[in-house]
């Protein structure tokens, strides 16, 4: 997958807990990646694709999986699409899942106090060390050094999708192109999995994308996007930083 | 507000409205003070502008007095004042060359009244874009770079910095 992965616990524990509790997240996310990778010939997703395997026939993993899939491309109108290259590829909700998954198994293992944060996914539980929210900046769409929001929050899930890393690799599936009019969008929310799949499909969306994630809102899904002339929208109860 | 002014217009003025009539909500005035409700059929309202045979002294008006064709009659009408429970909305016609040209409805926004909406479809607000210095904080959520761009990026050197 080749995503760098940062994690801080937050908790007054002993370090060899800590670092057994790091390594089980690692465990878990080489696990997801040996599943779910496109890049692996024998992973699960590429046996499905080849016939070996059949959907019903698969983990428990990849049965949810593909049936949080399905209710995304329906819930996005087909702009979250697993099936959007021809063949399956769900990475854009397994990255999300994987870190929510991580931070679920943290909690149960003790680690109630953290911070995932997989390639610009971060998923957030608890207090900063110094027992306030944690504080996190979005990266400037432009300026690679500088932020252009600053979110505070106990629990929750932040993801950014934007086309100024890895440049076109967001396809608009109603014009078969590149997406345009966004480039960058932030959803927080309570589950990273939904957070990330809402910001690609926005972002494929281009400008319309605006209007639904305004709508987002009401699910408890709060945004902050910027488009690709500079102008910034934000959602009302977006946890800004004071 | 236009799709309940539309909908008052269309339940005073009864007939289907002409074809080409234009729509068009004015600025609110002082809804309080209602002026007495003139009902549009029986009676122009004599204020704005009446028509001269009625009210020859008016002085507000210099056109003669135009009995149309369509048998109405020129000038600035308003409809009855019809109580809505959010308030009170009026309607006035203008009437040129025995056409109905304009249509407008003024409606109250003071107090409740202003909390009514019609179907809010919600918008996210426009703000300037900021760009902040890194400051403290302990994650940057950006778009997903590799591994190598990881390295130059903020969360990099907010890892080093606590490591």
């Amino acid at each position: 997958m080749g995503t760098a992965v940062s994690i801080e616990l937050a908790d007054d524990l002993p370090s060899p807990e800590l670092r057994a509790l790091i390594d089980d997240v690692c465990g878990w996310l080489h696990e997801v990646d040996a599943r779910f990778s496109t890049y692996k010939a024998d992973s699960e997703v590429m046996r499905l694709r080849r016939g070996e395997i059949t959907a019903a026939g698969g983990s428990g993993d990849l049965r949810h999986v593909l049936s949080a899939c399905a209710d995304l491309w329906r819930d996005t109108d087909g702009y979250f699409d697993a099936y959007a290259g021809g063949q399956l590829d769900p990475s854009g909700y397994v990255k999300g899942w994987s870190v929510e998954v991580a931070s679920a198994r943290l909690a149960a293992a003790g680690s109630t106090n953290h911070y995932i944060n997989a390639g610009g996914d971060i998923r957030m539980r608890g207090a900063h060390p110094d027992g306030g929210r944690w504080r996190v900046g979005i990266r400037h769409p432009w300026e690679a050094d500088k932020l252009s929001w600053v979110l505070a929050l106990n629990d929750g899930a932040i993801a950014t999708s934007g086309t100024y890393e890895r440049g076109d690799h967001v396809i608009n599936p109603r014009t078969g192109q590149p997406a345009r009019g966004l480039r960058s969008v932030t959803v927080v929310g309570p589950d990273l999995a939904l957070a990330d799949a809402y910001a690609t499909a926005a972002l494929a969306m281009g400008e319309p994308g605006l209007t639904w994630l305004a709508k987002l809102a009401t699910d408890g899904y709060d945004s902050a996007a910027v488009t690709d002339d500079g102008r910034a929208f934000t959602s009302p109860n977006l946890p800004a930083a004071v | 507000m236009r799709r309940s002014t539309a909908a008052a217009v269309g339940t005073l003025t009864g007939a289907a409205l002409i074809v080409g009539v234009r729509l068009s909500v004015q600025p609110p005035a002082a809804p309080a003070a209602a002026p007495p409700p003139v009902n549009l059929v029986d009676n122009p309202s004599p204020k704005p502008s009446g028509s001269a045979s009625k009210k020859p002294a008016a002085g507000k008006k210099t056109t003669a007095p135009a009995q149309n064709k369509s048998g109405l009659k020129d000038g600035t009408f308003k409809g009855k004042a019809v109580d809505y429970p959010y308030g009170t909305i009026q309607v006035t016609l203008k009437i040129q060359d025995g056409k109905i040209t304009a249509v407008d409805a003024t409606y109250p926004l003071t107090g409740n009244s202003a909390t009514i909406n019609p179907v809010a479809i919600p918008k996210l607000k426009q703000e300037t874009l900021q760009a902040q210095e890194r400051g403290n904080v302990a994650a940057v959520s950006g778009a997903t770079y590799t591994s190598a761009a990881y390295q130059q990026s903020l969360q990099a050197a907010l890892d080093s910095a606590k490591a």
